[in-house]
């Protein structure tokens, strides 16, 4: 476990390295919770209230979205492939530490420099430009963080999932913008699916992505009770242990299959 | 210390045409073709040897060396080290050894060298004073505390190849395994490296096996060399006895007075441009006293040398030139 968390140390050491990397990620989540707040106030004019919502919790929601994915910023993926390019995976694999183990620390060492580094610039600049973002009932708050935490876990599970198709793929450049993308647009963090279609966002309601955004962020501006949310992260639960046994199966192939090629 | 036996490795790889119709017909086809990269290597290292390997670009001593460090799975055979095979028991048995590839870093490209190290002890959970005192006999042997404080990017390739060695040195294993550690690095580097494998040989019998395309480092390191070709194994044994069995010969210089060189039945001339003549002769048939001493007696010999076979004479012969 410590030597874990000396990976986290030195990945927030690294994270300090390349400060301009910060800046373009602060100015990019700015200028899309901002579109999106203009959009949603275009869209509620002369509206009160739409699907339970109204246009001030609508923006709460963009600014903690906002705020959300930076937390949800992965880079094993990245990470991944680029071991798998340079032909380190076999060494990485040499010393007695997991590397995925590490990419996760690396990865919990890189959000813990963001909070400060992104999370804070993001937080102040909603609070300036749009409101400040309140939360509907406080006495959620545990179960919001408690989801938050979920969230991360399967966001993290499906990028490395993604990441390990580069043992066979190598270049996985182009799946790397799909799931970013599809994240994107399917987990509700621009658009909530209440807005969908019902059929479709039934749909959607079987898939992993709408427990990742979705529903941290009903919980938080008050959509719904307390036992729907519940129910909710049941099945945000299940979903993380149905990602972790695919994860655990494919790193035992994965790991087999680095073994016998090597590096 | 490690015992090698029937080892062997297969690779399959698609065959690619050339150009654009041979991509896109490669997307389709799935013709493989078998190499046999290693087959059927035998031999035993003792603990506190150092053992180089050596042999021509795609002889099969990298992939032989990745499955002797466990980094590749053998197609067959078996690879022991200190009594426990590698492939099964691979956890307990690579805490035991370390590994420098030499086009290869290990080192935490954005940090500074020192935090690679501080990562990499508390990953071997390397006791503070193991680690501290180490870090001391490194820095005597290669200088390591003056570059320890600098980012690794912005290291030469001499110190970062240090680095490496130190890396894979910090939780003191007992087998060191470097593949083309040499390369592309200056005479005072090389020096400073092969310096340090010799004291970690002779101070912490660290068991060194090696591969190099560089003579210098086997005539300096190495008693033994197994030179492999072709994924078999050509010679394995001492470096003196190797040459005196593969190339029983010297080489002698005459200078004459003239251009007129003479022939003798006991050796023979492989070179003859304008004074100089350079005959060839087996040691077990005459002696260079004698073969001067006839010599002269038919021209007048203005100056002689003597050229014994060297190292470079032996890997043309092994590599079958």
């Amino acid at each position: 476990m410590k030597k874990y968390l000396y990976v986290v140390k030195t990945q927030i050491i690294k994270s300090m390295t390349y400060e301009f990397n910060v800046y373009g990620n602060i100015l990019m989540q700015t200028i899309i919770m901002i579109t999106s707040a203009f959009f949603w106030k275009a869209l509620y004019a002369g509206q009160g209230n739409v699907g339970g919502v109204d246009a001030d919790s609508m923006l709460t929601y963009i600014i903690v979205s906002s705020l959300l994915s930076v937390l949800f910023l992965t880079n094993v993926e990245r990470r991944i492939q680029l071991s798998v390019q340079k032909g380190t995976v076999a060494t990485d694999m040499m010393k007695p530490i997991n590397p995925f183990g590490v990419y996760f620390a690396e990865d919990i060492g890189n959000i813990i420099a963001l909070v400060f580094q992104n999370m804070l610039p993001i937080l102040i600049i909603g609070c300036l430009l749009i409101k400040v973002p309140k939360m509907a009932d406080i006495r959620d708050l545990p179960l919001f963080l408690l989801s938050v935490v979920l969230s991360f876990l399967i966001n993290w599970l499906i990028s490395a999932l993604f990441g390990m198709i580069a043992f066979t793929a190598v270049n996985i450049d182009a799946l790397i913008q799909v799931k970013k993308h599809l994240i994107r647009l399917l987990s509700g963090s621009i658009i909530p699916l209440w807005f969908f279609p019902p059929a479709v966002s039934k749909v959607l309601g079987a898939f992993p992505f709408v427990y990742i955004y979705q529903l941290p962020l009903s919980i938080y501006i008050g959509k719904g009770d307390c036992a729907e949310h519940l129910m909710q992260m049941g099945i945000q639960s299940i979903w993380l242990a149905i990602l972790c046994g695919i994860f655990l199966f494919v790193h035992n192939r994965v790991t087999k299959k680095v073994m016998v090629q090597g590096g | 210390m490690i015992d090698v036996q029937n080892l062997c490795k297969d690779y399959t790889f698609k065959r690619k045409e050339p150009g654009i119709r041979g991509a896109v017909k490669s997307l389709f086809t799935n013709k493989r073709e078998l190499i046999h990269a290693v087959r059927d290597l035998s031999f035993h290292i003792d603990a506190g040897e150092i053992v180089g390997f050596i042999g021509p670009n795609g002889a099969g001593k990298s992939t032989t060396i990745k499955m002797m460090s466990g980094i590749l799975t053998p197609t067959k055979g078996s690879v022991l080290i200190g009594g426990e095979d590698i492939t099964r028991h691979r956890k307990e048995v690579v805490r035991n050894i370390g590994v420098v590839f030499g086009q290869r870093s290990q080192l935490n490209w954005d940090l500074r060298l020192g935090e690679s190290f501080e990562l990499l002890k508390h990953i071997y959970r390397i006791k503070q004073s193991d680690y501290e005192e180490t870090l001391d006999v490194m820095d005597s042997i290669l200088g390591i505390k003056e570059i320890i404080d600098k980012p690794v990017r912005q290291m030469s390739l001499g110190q970062r190849v240090k680095g490496d060695l130190v890396a894979s040195m910090l939780h003191s294993p007992s087998v060191l395994f470097l593949d083309e550690p040499t390369i592309g690095l200056d005479v005072s580097s090389k020096y400073a490296l092969r310096k340090f494998i010799k004291e970690i040989n002779e101070v912490r019998k660290t068991t060194v096996i090696l591969t190099t395309h560089d003579l210098g480092d086997i005539q300096e390191l190495c008693e033994r060399i197994i030179i492999i070709n072709h994924g078999v194994m050509m010679e394995d044994g001492n470096l003196s006895q190797i040459i005196d069995r593969i190339a029983p010969f010297k080489t002698l210089v005459v200078e004459y007075y003239d251009e007129i060189a003479p022939d003798h039945p006991s050796c023979e001339m492989i070179e003859h441009d304008g004074n100089i003549a350079k005959y060839k002769f087996m040691k077990n048939d005459t002696t260079a006293a004698d073969l001067i001493a006839e010599l002269s007696k038919l021209r007048p010999i203005r100056d002689v040398s003597i050229e014994e076979a060297g190292i470079d004479d032996i890997i043309r012969i092994a590599y079958g030139e």
